[in-house]
């Protein structure tokens, strides 16, 4: 246990050396985060209404529910989007098959992949908020912190399966990530990203009710916005675990197959 | 000499660095357009090696000796657990690649012979080490690694230097130390000398047979089109042609038995191909 452990932060401190290098991206970011806050900002002053507000789950200002939508869209993609994105990036640098003959297994590179890019997001949102928050009012002291890290952590849980499902995608075709690209793309619509479920037509809404996503945004806007304790997010909670449990060990097994898979037709390293 | 008849190895043989059973790898047929996405589920028809049966001893090079598409990769490759076999089995230092791949890549350094697989942003060192660390060395052993063959290679200069300002010839040699630093027992190289200069390739054969092969007691089995590399490391050299293994014998021994004054034309001999007037009468 204590040298997975080990095994798993050597890959991230390899990707925060590698960050090291790059001294300007992380200022550039900072600022694209203000600007971003600020268009939010003045959106929502253009369209809000004492009506806009009051169909708003919690009350809250249009500013602070969209923003809040947009940033946890954010963490989702990093939860979609890493896994595969670390394999790709081992296959063009040629450092895969190397990194195939060490001692590592390559659903432990994965992972030990994946946490530089949980960080960076989280940096990124911590960025979003701050902005908003000295410049825009967002309501930051309401938050019950503790909370949220347990959405965002079950959010991950809930995701990374399908993020191993996309990196398993792309082994076996090369090129594409249909997991990302469904789940962002329904879920911009039906999940209450950018407005409320309640204003789609009923079958969206049923499609809404479905999508752990739906589930995921509201623990996260109750606990960022009401200060919501873990309790009075517990079904969401449970909602996203058990999304978790059942698709992380099915995405470790076909992942698995896949790979002794591509082991069979020499393709692990085609890209 | 002639290794035509599969013959039943003993796993057992207890100086054996490597025994291929056997062996065979298909692929399945390359496919395009929609038809590339059936490919992954495609039986394996394309034979890349027809029942290799073969053995090398600890301590022993075994040079492979081939065309290109004559199998040399897919064997390595599959050594290095990178492949499965299509049938027939390949053990490395007593383990089975396809049933403990864990332990054969404690046992084995490979080195693809490219000059990619380093991150470029990272200096020589950091990336050993990361890799070192990955082979399960501890900081300290990993560091000690890194100095000692760094030396022989001549890379002390190099290592503080990212990765994307070096040399290929400098990235290769560093790929060198990358498949040596935990000590294998085996060393798996495929075209290690292929971006040397003349000079660069000459030491790196120097260094592959007084360090690796006598000091260390390595195990060696590499792939090279160089004869001259060949004769000058490889204890027995297994010439394959198109998946099959034609002979495994010593240099002089396939010399010999094929009347050849030299390698290449044995070589040529044996795979029943030309070679020019010119080359005949250099021989």
């Amino acid at each position: 246990m204590r040298q997975l452990l080990r095994d798993l932060l050597l890959f991230f401190e390899r990707d925060l050396r590698i960050a090291a290098t790059y001294r300007s991206p992380f200022i550039l970011e900072a600022i694209e985060a203000l600007f971003g806050a600020a268009t939010f900002y003045y959106v929502a002053r253009f369209v809000d209404s004492p009506a806009l507000r009051e169909a708003l789950p919690q009350g809250e200002t249009y500013f602070a529910y969209s923003l809040v939508g947009f940033v946890f869209f954010d963490y989702l993609n990093a939860a979609l989007d890493t896994f595969d994105r670390s394999l790709q990036e081992a296959r063009d640098t040629g450092t895969l098959e190397p990194l195939l003959v060490t001692q590592v297994t390559l659903p432990v590179m994965l992972i030990g992949s994946a946490f530089y890019p949980f960080a960076a997001t989280t940096l990124r949102i911590a960025v979003y908020l701050g902005w908003a928050a000295v410049f825009f009012d967002f309501p930051l002291r309401t938050a019950n912190w503790v909370a949220v890290g347990a959405v965002l952590l079950a959010t991950l849980l809930a995701f990374s399966g399908l993020g191993v499902l996309s990196a398993a995608y792309l082994l076996l075709f090369k090129r594409g990530n249909p997991a990302k690209w469904f789940i962002l793309g329904v879920s911009s619509i039906v999940s209450g990203m950018l407005f409320p479920v309640d204003i789609l037509p009923r079958w969206l809404q049923l499609i809404a009710y479905l999508n752990p996503v739906t589930y995921a945004l509201d623990a996260m806007r109750g606990t960022l916005l009401d200060g919501a304790g873990i309790f009075s997010i517990g079904r969401p909670l449970l909602i996203l675990l058990a999304f978790g449990a059942v698709l992380l060990p099915v995405s470790v097994l076909v992942f698995s197959w896949v790979l002794g898979r591509t082991k069979v037709t020499g393709t692990l390293t085609h890209s | 000499m002639f290794s035509g008849s599969r013959h039943a190895i003993n796993s057992s043989v207890p100086d054996s660095a490597i025994i291929l059973d056997s062996l065979e790898k298909s692929f399945p047929p390359a496919l395009g357009g929609w038809d590339a996405f059936l490919q992954p589920f495609r039986r394996p028809t394309s034979p890349a090696l027809c029942g290799i049966s073969l053995q090398a001893k600890q301590g022993e090079a075994v040079a492979l000796l081939g065309a290109n598409g004559a199998g040399k990769t897919t064997l390595l490759r599959i050594l290095a657990t990178l492949l499965i076999p299509t049938r027939g089995s390949a053990l490395v230092a007593g383990s089975d690649t396809v049933r403990d791949p864990a332990t054969v890549r404690r046992q084995i350094g490979y080195h693809a012979g490219s000059d990619l697989g380093f991150y470029s942003r990272l200096t020589g060192r950091q990336n050993l080490t990361f890799f070192g660390r990955l082979n399960h060395l501890s900081d300290l052993a990993t560091a000690r690694r890194i100095g000692e063959l760094s030396e022989r290679l001549g890379l002390q200069n190099s290592l503080d230097r990212q990765a994307r300002t070096l040399s290929s010839g400098t990235v290769q040699r560093l790929s060198l130390l990358r498949a040596l630093i935990h000590q294998p027992k085996v060393l798996l190289l495929d075209e290690p000398t292929r971006s040397l200069d003349a000079l660069a390739a000459a030491d790196f054969r120097r260094f592959l047979r007084t360090e690796i092969l006598a000091r260390q007691g390595t195990s060696l089995l590499f792939a090279s089109h160089t004869m001259q590399e060949i004769e000058f490391l490889a204890d027995r050299v297994a010439i394959l042609d198109e998946g099959k293994l034609l002979a495994f014998d010593t240099p002089a021994a396939l010399r010999g038995a094929t009347s050849s004054a030299t390698l290449e034309m044995a070589f040529a001999r044996l795979t029943g191909r030309q070679l020019s007037q010119e080359e005949e009468h250099v021989g």
